[in-house]
């Protein structure tokens, strides 16, 4: 990397770099350097930090234009290899998907959570209806869950089907409502049956997704999930 | 292969004048990221449907080339897709996030630049304690602040930092833009940059 001799006198070399950085004014040979100096000085960090708020204010200038139609598919398709289903209830609503999983003929993880539905939109008649969850195996993880939601006590008692306690890690249960960010259910024993209260005022129901991640000893430290994601399920109706 | 750089001044500086930089509330952004980081293919389609139009108008400023923006863009959601955990992490406005994710896909195609391995850049992006700027009274308040010590600047080093974010201009285009040697191009917009470093800490 050059030094300051040729850049001009007085001009702080470190902090210049930066702002160069941030610009992406650096060219092939200096980014790489650049970025690992950064990443290994937090007084350089931070005078990232500082300059990235402040060009983030010029980002409403990138005017907005329609991707062209098919995108997103071939985004889809280097990701996944093919497209999704339209609509994920599709496959996760599907009784014969679900049974495959259960009977372990698919490599798929299973959240199966019986239920009462207790919301007052549901017909009586249909209170005594279960919800189940199915989804695809997360990377092969081979972690699977029961999840049994006991109406009387309000709990959720989940119990692992399948996977490894791990010495460093806990696994965490989420639920998802909607489009809201995940909300933490607390730490899960891959080795013991739990009972675990739904969050807040949430109640558990027909479309509540429920996720395993893998966090650090004790729970995600931000509240929000932080490791991978091994295993997941939505709720429906059997 | 680029254009030359005089036919990249065909994008005016704008100042200020536009439309939020999305339609899309912060929050419903920050709701999807983190259940795309669960794998939530569902979430990962309403994303790009919310964010794509905006991403790819970063593209194509950037590279002048719908051909090689669409190569970019669909560079851009599979890396949102494999590091959106590494965002949820972090408290940066989901909106710069992405911005920043098409800014430096973008500048690697421009500059040849080969990233291996973790992507640095992207951990650099996500390496932010502070909020962002979600409010709109706050970002506005941004807005006005980069406007204010932009015009502290003389127009033309102004236009230049403005090139460089904007429109990824290299130093070599710079150069050409402004008519001035490469060596003295660096020395000006150092000291420009330093200056404007100073009125944006204030």
């Amino acid at each position: 990397m050059s030094t300051d001799d040729d850049r001009g006198e007085g001009i702080d070399e470190g902090r210049a770099l930066v702002a160069e950085y941030a610009l992406g004014l650096l060219d092939a040979a200096e980014h790489g350097p650049a970025a690992r100096r950064i990443a290994a000085d937090p007084v350089l960090a931070a005078e990232l930090r500082l300059w990235r708020r402040r060009l983030a204010a010029l980002d409403h200038q990138f005017a907005e234009e329609a991707a062209p139609a098919g995108m997103f598919a071939r985004i889809e398709r280097r990701l996944f290899g093919a497209p999704a289903p339209r609509g994920l209830s599709a496959v996760w609503g599907s009784l014969a998907l679900w049974r495959a999983a259960a009977a372990g003929s698919l490599a798929v993880a299973a959240i199966a959570i019986g239920i009462s539905l207790v919301e007052p939109r549901v017909d009586p008649a249909d209170s005594a209806a279960r919800l189940v969850a199915a989804i695809e195996a997360l990377e092969g993880s081979g972690v699977s869950f029961v999840a049994l939601y006991d109406p009387e006590k309000d709990m959720v008692r989940i119990t692992a089907v399948s996977g490894a306690p791990m010495p460093q890690n806990d696994y965490e249960l989420w639920a998802i409502e909607g489009n809201a960010a995940p909300v933490s259910m607390g730490v899960v024993s891959a080795s013991a049956r739990m009972e675990k209260k739904m969050p807040g005022d949430m109640q558990i129901g027909e479309g509540t997704v429920l996720a395993i991640s893998i966090e650090p000893k004790g729970g995600s430290p931000t509240g929000a999930p932080t490791g991978p994601v091994v295993a997941m399920g939505k709720a429906i109706a059997i | 292969m680029r254009q030359n750089p005089s036919r990249r001044l065909a994008s005016p500086p704008a100042l200020g004048l536009e439309q939020p930089p999305m339609a899309s509330d912060p929050s419903e952004i920050v709701g999807l990221l983190q259940r795309v980081a669960l794998r939530d293919r569902a979430a990962f389609r309403l994303l790009y449907l919310r964010t794509s139009a905006k991403l790819f108008g970063v593209c194509l400023r950037i590279l002048k080339d719908r051909a090689e923006a669409e190569e970019a863009l669909q560079e851009v959601y599979v890396k949102v897709w494999q590091r959106a955990d590494r965002y949820v992490a972090s408290n940066f406005s989901p909106i710069s996030w992405l911005v920043a994710v098409a800014r430096n896909t973008c500048l690697d195609a421009l500059r040849g630049r080969r990233p291996k391995g973790e992507d640095i850049d992207l951990a650099l992006e996500v390496a932010d304690d502070a909020p962002g700027p979600e409010q709109a009274a706050a970002a506005a308040g941004e807005r006005a602040r980069i406007e204010t010590c932009l015009e502290k600047l003389e127009p033309d080093r102004a236009a230049a930092v403005r090139g460089a974010y904007l429109d990824g201009l290299s130093y070599e285009q710079l150069a050409e833009r402004h008519n001035v040697p490469l060596n003295t191009i660096r020395t000006w917009l150092r000291r420009s940059l330093m200056k404007l470093r100073d009125c944006l800490s204030a």
